[in-house]
Order: C-alpha cells, then sequence, then structure tokens
C-alpha cells in the first residue's frame, strides 16, 4: 500500500461530509426520539388501554336470577341446575367424529347434518350445546369419558316454575337474540318487567390469554351476585282454587284482590299455558301454544274487555246522586220499557219492575230506571267519575298487554268515531253497554274504590311497593246507599244474586252486583232471566256472565271479579262461583 | 498479517465497553422476551457471542495492511456467496437468504456490507484523493453497488439491499462526490419511483401500503406494527419493569425476538430506557467518527466512518420501522436482535473499527 499524498483540501472535503452526515443522523435520531415521546408519554394512555384489552380476556359467568315468591313465601319462580353437553371445537381436531359417536353410545337423537352445519358456523372457544343430559347419560358418558376429548358436561341454570296457575302472571324467558345477551332473560309479564330486578350481576373471570386467546393464567374472580328475590302479593292456595273453579270449557277470569290494600290475591284466566315448556325448549308444545286459536297466552284478567254490563250501574247512580239528579227514595214505574223519541229501550224483566226507588234498582238490576236517570245524565260526568273510581286507565304494575279499556266521553267520540254524541248512547252506556269496555280487574278495581269511599288503593303485585291510594272522595251518604243496594242484591229476597244466600247459608255474607255483558243484539227481554234459553243460540254469541261480590258484606275485606265469556247471565254462573272463591279467600284469610 | 502482540493494550478499550453494555442489553432482553428464560434466545446467543469472540481479537489484531490488499478479493468472495445462495440458498419464509456453511446457516449478504465498504474505501484512496470527485469516477462503485443490491434484493430481502445501496451511496457522499450528483439523481429517483414501484414484489408492495395505513390490515401484515406500537407505547415513561412487558411475554408481537425486539425493550424500560439506548448507540457512532478526523489516510477514514455509521445506520433503520415511521423491512437490531450472521457481521465491523481506531499515522503509515 502506498503511501498517498492527499490533499489537505481534499481531507477538508472528507470532514465536512462527515459532518453532514453526523447532522443527518442526530436530526434522525431526534425524529426517533419525537416518535417515542408521542407514543410513551403524550398517548401512553392509549396504548396502555390497548395492551391491558390485548392482554386481558373477561368471561361473564351468569348470575342466578332472584327466585320469585307469593305473599307467604311460597316458590313460584326459581332456578334450577341443568346439565347439558357442550362440543368444544378447540379441544379436538375430530369433534364432530365425538359427537357423532356421543350420538350413537348414549341415544341423543341428534340431527347430525344441522348439528354439523352449526358446529361449523360456531366460534371455537365458547361451547356448542348440543343436548339436554339426563343422570343416566351422565354416568353413562362419564364411563366412556376417554373416548371425548372436545364433550364435556356443563352445568347451568334454568328457570324453574312450580306452579303453571302463575304462568300467565309470571311470565316466561326467551333465548337470547343477540350475540351481545349472553344468557337469557325476561320476555313476558313480570319476568321482562323485572329483568333487571331479577337478572342479578354477571360474575367476571378475568384471565391473561395470549395472542390466539389462549388463557395463560385466570388473575381475578368476581363472583356473580344472586338477582333480588320478588315477593309477590298472590296467594299461592287462592290461585290454585280459583283455577280450579274455572269452567274448563269455558274462557274466563278470576280476579280477588284486597280492598284494604290493592293486594292482587289472585289472578286467574282460562285457558292458560305451562311457562316451563319455554325453559324446558318443548318446541312441540310451544308451536301448539302459539297456533292455539283460544290464545291461552291472553291473560283476560287485564288484556280481556268485555261491557261491563249490570256491573257498571253504580256509577250512574252515583252521577245522579251527585248532581242530585235523583232522589234515592223516588220512585219510578218500570213498565218493562222506556221510550227515547221514537225508539224503545227495554228492560230485561218483560213486564215490568213496577215502582223502583234506586235501592230497588240496583238490587233487582232494573234497567228502565237507570234509561230514566240518563236522559238527565251528560254522559261526560260518566266518564270523568269512571276515570276517578280506577275504569278507564291502564295500570303500572309489571304485566306485559295490559290494556286501558274504554268508558265513551263526548271528546272520545269526536276524536275517534267523528262523530257527535247521541242521548240514546247515554242509555246504553248507563247499563254498561254500547262502547263500555272494562277489564276484570279494572272492575274489581271499581268496587274497591266504591268500598274505600272513593280514595282507594292502587292495584299492585309487587308486596314491597307501598300502598298508595288515588282518586277523589265521594260523598259517605252517597256511598252508603250503594252499598246497602249492593248488599241487598245477595241478602234480600228478589235481589238478582239473593239465590247465593239460600244455597249456600254456611258461606261468608257478600254483596256485589250481578252483570250480563252482551256479545249482540238479542232480544232486550231476555237478558238475565234465569229462564233464558240459550241453546239456540250459537256458544260465541251467547252473553258473557259477570259478577263483582265483597265480603263480608259489612266489613269487606276481598273484592272478586268473575267473567265467563258466553256463560250466560250473571246470576247464574260468575255470582255462584264468585262466592266459593270469596269464602275460601275469607276461611283462609289469605 | 497480524500486528505486534503488544499494540493489543493500544486498543480503544472505552468502546469495546460500550459494546459489551449493548450486548449485555440485548441478552437481558433476549431473556425477558422468552418470558424469563434463557431458553432458547439468551443462550445461544451468548454461546455464539462466546465462540465469535476469538475471531473478533483476531481481527483486531490484523495488520490493517493485510485488509487493504485483500479488498478485491473479499468482495469476488461474498459475490461467490451471494450467488451460491441464490442457487443452493436455504429457503426459509419465502426467502432464500441462507446457504449451510460448516453447519452454520451463514446470510452472505450481512458480510457484503463489510466487503463493499472495504472494496470501496480501497478505491476511492487509490484515486489519489482528488479534491472533489467527478461523475465518471463514481460510476464504478455505483456499479458494483447496484450489482449487490440486485443480487440480495432477488433473495428477496429488500431491507439488507436497501442497506448496501445506501451504504455505498454513503460511501460515495463522504468521498467527496459533487453535490450536485446525488440531488441530481434523488430528483431522478423521485420521478421514476412510479416504475420502481411497478417493479416491487406484490408482498413488499403491501407492506409499504400497510406501512401507511396499518389499519388496512390490522390482523395481517398491518398487525406487526400495531402491536409493535401498543407495546411500547404502552411502556410509557419509566417502562412496565424488568420481565414485566405483558404484550411481549403473551406472544401478542411476532418476530419479538428478530426484527421487534425493541419493542420489548421499550415496553420494560420506557422512554428513559430508549433514550438510554440511543444514547450509547450515538456514542458508540461517534467515538470511531472523532478519530477519522486526526486522520488523513482516506481508506482508514471511509472504513471508520462508514462502517461506524452502518452500525448506527441499522439501529435507527430499526427502531424507526417498530414505532411505525419507516415500512416493515427487515433491517436487524445490532448487537439486540437474535441471529447469528448478523452478530457475526456486527462483531467483525467492531473488531475493524477498533482496529483502525488504534492506527497511528504518525508512526505507522501506509508504506
Amino acid at each position: 500500500m502506498e503511501k498517498n499524498k492527499t490533499s489537505e483540501d481534499s481531507i477538508k472535503i472528507l470532514n465536512r461530509r462527515s459532518f453532514i452526515i453526523i447532522i443527518l443522523g442526530t436530526i434522525l435520531s431526534f425524529i426517533v426520539s419525537l416518535r417515542l415521546f408521542s407514543l410513551q408519554v403524550i398517548n401512553f394512555n392509549f396504548y396502555k388501554k390497548k395492551s391491558v384489552e390485548n392482554k386481558l380476556s373477561v368471561k361473564l359467568t351468569p348470575p342466578i336470577r332472584g327466585d320469585i315468591y307469593d305473599s307467604k313465601k311460597n316458590l313460584l319462580a326459581g332456578s334450577s341446575s341443568l346439565y347439558e353437553f357442550v362440543v368444544f371445537k378447540n379441544l379436538s381436531k375430530d369433534h364432530f367424529q365425538e359427537v357423532k359417536k356421543l350420538n350413537d353410545l348414549i341415544k341423543l337423537n341428534l340431527n347430525l347434518d344441522e348439528t354439523l352445519k352449526n358446529l361449523k358456523k360456531y366460534n371455537e372457544y365458547t361451547g356448542f350445546s348440543l343436548s339436554r343430559a339426563s343422570w343416566e347419560q351422565i354416568v353413562k358418558f362419564e364411563k366412556n369419558k376417554f373416548l371425548f376429548n372436545s364433550i364435556k358436561i356443563i352445568e347451568s341454570k334454568k328457570r324453574y316454575y312450580p306452579y303453571h296457575n302463575f304462568s300467565q302472571i309470571i311470565g316466561y324467558m326467551g333465548q337470547p337474540t343477540q350475540s351481545s345477551e349472553l344468557y337469557s332473560k325476561g320476555v313476558f309479564h313480570l319476568e321482562k318487567s323485572y329483568e333487571k330486578y331479577l337478572r342479578g350481576t354477571p360474575g367476571k373471570i378475568f384471565s391473561e390469554v395470549n395472542s390466539r386467546g389462549k388463557t395463560i393464567r385466570e388473575i381475578s374472580i368476581e363472583k356473580s351476585i344472586k338477582g333480588n328475590d320478588l315477593n309477590l302479593t298472590l296467594d299461592l292456595s287462592l290461585q290454585n282454587y280459583a283455577q280450579s273453579q274455572l269452567p274448563l270449557d269455558k274462557k274466563g277470569s278470576i280476579v280477588v284482590i284486597s280492598v284494604l290494600d290493592g293486594s292482587i290475591l289472585s289472578m286467574n284466566s282460562n285457558p292458560t299455558f305451562d311457562a316451563q315448556i319455554f325453559e324446558d325448549r318443548e318446541n312441540n308444545k310451544i308451536k301448539d301454544l302459539l297456533s292455539d286459536d283460544n290464545k291461552p297466552l291472553f291473560n283476560r284478567a287485564f288484556s280481556g274487555f268485555y261491557p261491563p254490563g249490570s256491573v257498571f250501574k253504580p256509577i250512574p247512580a252515583l252521577v245522579g246522586l251527585q248532581n242530585k239528579l235523583i232522589n234515592p227514595q223516588k220512585e219510578v214505574i218500570c213498565k218493562g220499557h222506556s221510550s227515547l223519541g221514537d225508539r224503545n229501550y227495554y228492560c230485561w224483566k218483560k213486564e215490568g219492575h213496577g215502582k223502583v226507588n234506586l235501592k230497588k234498582a240496583i238490587k233487582e238490576s232494573c234497567d228502565v230506571y237507570f234509561y230514566e236517570l240518563a236522559k238527565k245524565i251528560n254522559i261526560d260526568d260518566i266518564a270523568s267519575l269512571s276515570g276517578n273510581l280506577g275504569l278507564n286507565k291502564e295500570y303500572d304494575i309489571g304485566l306485559s298487554n295490559i290494556g286501558r279499556g274504554l268508558v265513551p266521553s263526548k271528546k272520545w267520540k269526536k276524536a275517534f268515531l267523528e262523530e257527535s254524541w247521541y242521548q240514546g248512547e247515554t242509555l246504553i252506556t248507563c247499563i254498561g253497554q254500547g262502547y263500555n269496555q272494562t277489564s276484570p280487574l279494572q272492575l274489581a278495581t271499581l268496587y274497591s274504590a266504591i268500598l274505600n269511599g272513593g280514595k282507594y288503593p292502587i292495584p299492585k303485585l309487587d308486596k314491597n311497593v307501598p300502598t298508595r291510594f288515588t282518586g277523589r272522595s265521594l260523598n259517605s251518604e252517597h256511598r252508603k246507599i250503594i252499598l246497602k243496594s249492593l248488599n241487598a242484591v245477595v241478602q234480600e229476597p228478589r235481589g238478582t244474586a239473593y239465590k247465593l244466600s239460600i244455597s249456600n247459608p254456611e258461606f261468608v255474607k257478600i254483596g256485589g252486583k250481578t252483570g250480563t255483558s252482551q256479545v249482540i243484539r238479542i232480544k232486550e227481554s231476555e237478558r238475565e232471566d234465569d229462564k233464558y234459553k240459550s241453546k239456540k243460540i250459537e256458544e260465541r254469541f251467547k252473553d258473557h256472565s259477570v259478577f263483582v261480590g265483597y265480603a263480608p258484606y259489612d266489613k269487606p275485606k276481598y273484592i272478586a271479579s268473575v267473567i265467563i265469556e258466553n256463560g250466560g247471565s250473571g246470576s247464574a254462573v260468575a255470582a255462584p262461583i264468585a262466592h266459593k272463591i270469596l269464602d275460601f279467600a275469607f276461611k283462609n284469610n289469605v | 498479517m497480524f500486528k505486534e502482540f503488544k499494540s493489543i493494550f493500544n486498543l480503544n478499550w472505552i468502546y469495546f465497553f460500550i459494546l459489551l453494555i449493548i450486548f449485555w442489553i440485548g441478552e437481558i432482553n433476549l431473556y425477558s422476551a422468552a418470558g424469563g428464560s434463557l431458553d432458547p434466545w439468551a443462550s445461544n446467543q451468548l454461546i455464539r457471542f462466546l465462540f465469535f469472540l476469538p475471531l473478533f481479537f483476531l481481527v483486531i489484531m490484523l495488520e490493517p495492511k493485510f485488509i487493504f490488499n485483500f479488498a478485491e478479493i473479499f468482495l469476488i468472495l461474498v459475490l461467490i456467496g451471494l450467488i451460491t445462495t441464490l442457487i443452493f440458498g436455504y429457503t426459509g419464509m419465502g426467502a432464500t437468504r441462507w446457504i449451510k456453511i460448516a453447519g452454520f446457516n451463514l446470510q452472505v449478504s450481512e458480510f457484503t456490507k463489510i466487503a463493499l465498504v472495504i472494496f470501496m474505501a480501497k478505491y476511492f484512496h487509490k484515486l489519489n484523493a482528488e479534491k472533489t470527485i467527478g461523475l465518471f469516477k463514481s460510476i464504478l462503485p455505483l456499479v458494483v453497488s447496484i450489482i449487490f443490491f440486485i443480487l440480495v434484493a432477488i433473495q428477496p430481502d429488500l431491507g439488507t439491499a436497501v442497506i448496501i445501496l445506501a451504504l455505498g451511496l454513503v460511501v460515495i457522499f463522504y468521498a467527496g462526490i459533487k453535490l450536485i450528483y446525488p440531488l441530481l439523481s434523488l430528483g431522478v429517483i423521485i420521478s421514476i419511483s412510479p416504475i420502481l414501484w411497478s417493479l416491487l414484489k406484490p408482498y413488499q408492495q403491501n407492506r409499504i401500503q400497510i406501512f401507511l395505513n396499518p389499519d388496512l390490515d390490522p390482523l395481517g401484515k398491518g398487525y406487526h406494527i400495531i402491536q409493535s406500537k401498543i407495546a411500547i407505547g404502552s411502556g410509557g415513561l419509566k417502562g412496565n419493569g424488568f420481565l414485566e412487558g405483558s404484550q411481549s411475554s403473551l406472544d401478542f408481537l411476532p418476530e419479538k425476538e428478530t426484527d421487534f425486539v425493541f419493542a420489548i425493550f421499550s415496553e420494560q424500560f420506557g422512554f428513559t430506557g430508549s433514550m438510554l439506548l440511543i444514547s450509547l448507540f450515538f456514542i458508540m457512532f461517534l467515538i470511531p467518527v472523532l478519530k477519522t478526523y486526526k486522520l488523513t489516510q482516506v481508506f482508514n477514514k471511509i472504513i471508520l466512518f462508514v462502517l461506524s455509521f452502518k452500525i448506527f445506520f441499522e439501529f435507527l433503520i430499526n427502531i424507526s420501522m417498530t414505532i411505525g415511521i419507516l415500512p416493515v423491512v427487515g433491517v436487524a437490531l445490532p448487537f439486540m436482535s437474535y441471529g447469528g450472521s448478523s452478530l457475526l457481521s456486527n462483531l467483525i465491523i467492531c473488531a475493524l473499527l477498533i482496529n483502525f481506531m488504534s492506527i497511528n499515522e504518525k508512526k505507522r503509515m501506509f508504506s
């Protein structure tokens, strides 16, 4: 290597170039440092959060749902253990072969094609539930456990309803419909409306996972918290007894409430269904239930609306008294009909009631007395008082499809039918027909309002809800007159339900009002006639039989509201049922 | 061929000490990348280091004259090596980068960088140091650089190829080419970049696109960058602490022991640690560079400056990659990434630097 005679100038150039490169390198280092500062100091929180999300997997464990009890702590809805065969795809490549093997070994009767199709769609790490596992199946499986790497028996909780008579109040649970929902939730009635209250808090298992989602270790476990128990005002024995009193071949409903605090003690509807079939996924039974023309899912106690019939009469009576349109002692002569304009309005009693005062009009259910009263009444006063006494209202007590019903007013007719009000319609409304629509629960509440003197306790199903009163006070004299009349219906001869006192003298003494709610207009004179022969009339056009009664008649504690669809006259069908139930409630002190 | 033994006492031990510190940080880092285990990376890398150490000192003791004389031979050797790689090479991860020599998988392209710099240093030395170098005199080194660039790029190993070309250009620039040419060629490159783009393999185009927008493919190619940024960002100012890097220990970060080893480091030791590491590499870069100002021989100056620059340059490229300011092209982090060829070639470079730093031109000229 020869010594170079490098000129001083060229050395200078090299040194200058070296300086440029050092500067460039320094700038580059500075940019890198700035970027690191931005990542690690300025945006630290953002990346920290991302890293925690990367590292942690949270698995939710379903909580145990709160139980539902009746007022005496009898279990109406609880949770029970359920065992299922579950396949985990990630545990074995041969998972479908194992499913086939399991299907042969334990007669699961799986549809293999469908199972394979579903399995393919399913996530690797969450198991796919194949079928329920019975105890015998579990024993058989455990003996052959070594054959199955990807199949496990997993315990989960299912809802358990010991008494199907409560299904129409408690409702049922539904399977998750969205992927974000991890477990079933209430979809009907109380299970739905009390979902948050009953549900509880899911437990969380935090675990560290690697990039493939595999758990490396569990970090912490937050235990799930059981949901709150719900205590209802219902009474198990009364509910079951009332259901047994509903004629099996008739649609109908019975509601029993407490006069004292508005507690709903029982609420039945026929036909009914068993919520357990939804929990047990008995698909055939569910299909039958949903396609049943008698609509067993429909609770007639609060979703069924009917013309109240004569049960409505205390309202026009009270309006008459309040507005001084009538003197309770003054008699009206009933000749069997009353005329307005060129039209005749008939009393159910063809031959007429003769001289009728207010008490007799209610006791014997004279229509002509109320027609004459209705001629002086403004329909809006009826609507307004009805509203104060619990009709034309929706009760917010957690039930699905609870209706509002209707007591007509001029404003309503204008708005919905775009017609003005006719006086003739007031006559029909005052005997509980026409546009009037009330549910059995509303009728029970109406009588509770009358018995309580206007200020009545709002009906309730949740025992923990404090009793709240609503409505406006009635004149106590007016109340007394109405009560006397209602007592006379059952207690005095010629009362429409006097038969009750004779046939079952040992039962608790009750008051009440019969009603016959017209489905179609048949001869007016035939209504509420015990000799009323209906065989000629098609079943579905027969009148609804209505009765609202209370017991004991001198110190009312219970109200029963009964409707039997197409049952005929109120006195013949609904009244004896109500009497039995009130007697049961009274004797058992529910 | 070798210097006298006593010259070992005149070596720049400070530089060697910094090298040891960086290697040791790398060892600690590989240990934590394995989740607190020597196996499989830290122990292997240490064994390689100890195995290479005699060679390291051998290179230190080489006469600079020997290196000068054999410059062309080295270049021919790596040329043969590269061609052999292309024909007989061992294929891994879609690329043919390694050949088996005496039981070792050797990545010849790593050594190409050294041979090319030595060759060009000799070339410019021989030009007798003209005041400035014109275009004509630069053509040979440029063509050689481009040939090696192509040979490596078709393996394909774009990262190493780009480094080779960049080193060639840095030598030419440092040696004193008229400034007009680099500026001119920069303009040309920008104007023909669409053609260059079409020459890239689809996966290379893909990488650049994903670099520009990692969210295009968050679970595929963009995954590297996103995960690496999460790991680094979550380190914060002080870091999560030794062995506390959750992202790295939990396998969220692919290639964490090789190209993304900086993310492991930065997650554990944070911004503070990263700054310390940058400072160490910067000092390591400056020590030989400062020596060049005392030297007058072009060969010595180029060897010291460009090889020292090579280590710092790769360091910057690598961490720029992990923090998402450069596309992921596969450049190892010197002394910290797991891998034998990179370690060996960088040890040889450091040995050369230590060797050339001990040159006293007043006493021992090239004569």
